[in-house]
C-alpha cells in the first residue's frame, strides 16, 4: 500500500528495489498489442526491465533511449507502463516503441518491486539476477551498455 | 534410542560422500590420470543424482507439511483440442474468494495443447461443502471475445482432494466446452 501510494505521489516509499543479485521476481503482464508476457521465459539471456509512466518527465526520455537500445543491441528491453491499458498503448504508439511495452494498471507488478521512484531501470542477467539498477532518474547508458555487452558475452 | 529419519541419514551420507571426494581431489598430482578422472567424474554424476533426489524429497516434505492431506485441495489445467477457444486468463475463486488469477502466454497455451497439465492452485480447506468457481477469458469462435464460468460444488472430505479444470471442444456446436472434475 505504501508503495503504490508512494508510486502515484512520486516520492520514496520505505521498500526497496530487488537489491543487486537477487532474483527478479517473476510476472505475467498483458503487452499494448494483446500478448501475455512473463519475464521468466526471457531467461537465458539478459534482459532490461524498465518501469516508467507518462505523467513522469525521464521516463518518456529514458524509454525511447532503452527502446532505441534494445532494438540495435537485440536484447529484450520490457516495459511496464503503471498507466492504465488505453493510455498505455497510445503513449507507446506516440513513441514508435518497439519493444514490448507492459501495462500494469492495477500497479501489481510496480508494488512487488517496491517501486518507490520512477523511473526505474533493472539490468537482469540470464538467470533472472538484478545486476544494475537505476532508479529515480534515468539509466545511465553509458554504464548500462558495456555491462549488457559483457552480460551477453558469458 | 530414537531411529534417525531417513531425510537425515541421506543428508549424512551426502556430506560423507562430499568429504570423500575432496580427499582424492586435492591429493590428485597435477598430470592427472585417466582412470581417476574418470571415477570422479563418475561420482561427480552420482553426487548430482543424490542432491535431484533429496530436492525432490525435501520439495514432497514441505508440500506434505504445508498442505497436510486431510486439508489439501488442488485445483488442475488442462486443454484437450482446444480449436475453439483461445485461452488467455483463468480466474479462481473458492468460496468467493480469488485465489489464483493466472495469465497464459503463448509457449504456456502451446505446452497445454501438447499434453501438458498445469498446477493452477494448492491450498487447504476444512471438511464440508465449498465452492469452487472458474472464470476463463479469451478468443471464443470467430475470434470473438469470450468469457465463460464455471462452478463446482466440492464436498470436502477427509483425505486430499483433486480438481480438474478442462477445456475442450464440443463438436456439434462448435463452442468451447468447460468441464470440471473430481478426483479423490
Amino acid at each position: 500500500m505504501a508503495a503504490a501510494i508512494a508510486v502515484a505521489a512520486g516520492v520514496p516509499a520505505f521498500a526497496a528495489p530487488p537489491a543487486l543479485n537477487s532474483i527478479a521476481p517473476d510476472f505475467a503482464l498483458k503487452a499494448v498489442d494483446g500478448r501475455n508476457v512473463r519475464l521468466s521465459e526471457y531467461r537465458g539471456e539478459p534482459v532490461v526491465l524498465h518501469f516508467w509512466a507518462s505523467w513522469c518527465g525521464p521516463c518518456r526520455e529514458s524509454v525511447a533511449a532503452l527502446d532505441a537500445l534494445g532494438v540495435s543491441s537485440g536484447t529484450p528491453v520490457l516495459g511496464v507502463n503503471l498507466d492504465g491499458a488505453d493510455r498505455s498503448a497510445a503513449v507507446a504508439d506516440s513513441l514508435h516503441l518497439k519493444s514490448p511495452t507492459l501495462v500494469d494498471a492495477q500497479q501489481s507488478v510496480a508494488r512487488t518491486y517496491d517501486v518507490a521512484k520512477l523511473p526505474l531501470t533493472l539490468l537482469l542477467d540470464a538467470e533472472g539476477r538484478v545486476r544494475a539498477s537505476w532508479s529515480g532518474v534515468p539509466a545511465d547508458l553509458s554504464a548500462l551498455t558495456p555491462q549488457l555487452e559483457r552480460l551477453r558475452q558469458d | 534410542m530414537k531411529p534417525k529419519s531417513p531425510l537425515l541419514l541421506r543428508v549424512a551420507r551426502l556430506v560423507t560422500v562430499f568429504a570423500l571426494l575432496a580427499a582424492p581431489l586435492a591429493a590428485m598430482p597435477s598430470e592427472g590420470d585417466a582412470t581417476n578422472l574418470k571415477t570422479v567424474d563418475q561420482d561427480v554424476q552420482a553426487l548430482k543424482k543424490q542432491l535431484i533426489d533429496l530436492n525432490r524429497d525435501l520439495f514432497k516434505l514441505e508440500e506434505e507439511l504445508l498442505y497436510p492431506a486431510s486439508t489439501q485441495v488442488a485445483v488442475f489445467l488442462s486443454v484437450d483440442v482446444g480449436t475453439f477457444f483461445a485461452l488467455d486468463s483463468v480466474t479462481l475463486k473458492v468460496d468467493d474468494k480469488e485465489v489464483a488469477n493466472y495469465l497464459y502466454t503463448e509457449r504456456e497455451v502451446q505446452a497445454l495443447h501438447r499434453g501438458g497439465v498445469q498446477k493452477l492452485y494448492l491450498g487447504n480447506l476444512k471438511t464440508g461443502s465449498h465452492e469452487i468457481v472458474a472464470f476463463f477469458t479469451g478468443k471464443g469462435p470467430h475470434d470473438r471475445d469470450y468469457r465463460r464460468g464455471t462452478t463446482l460444488k466440492l464436498d470436502k472430505t477427509v483425505g486430499a482432494k483433486y480438481v480438474e479444470l478442462r477445456i475442450s471442444d464440443r463438436e456439434a456446436s462448435l463452442q468451447p466446452e468447460f468441464v470440471v472434475r473430481q478426483w479423490e
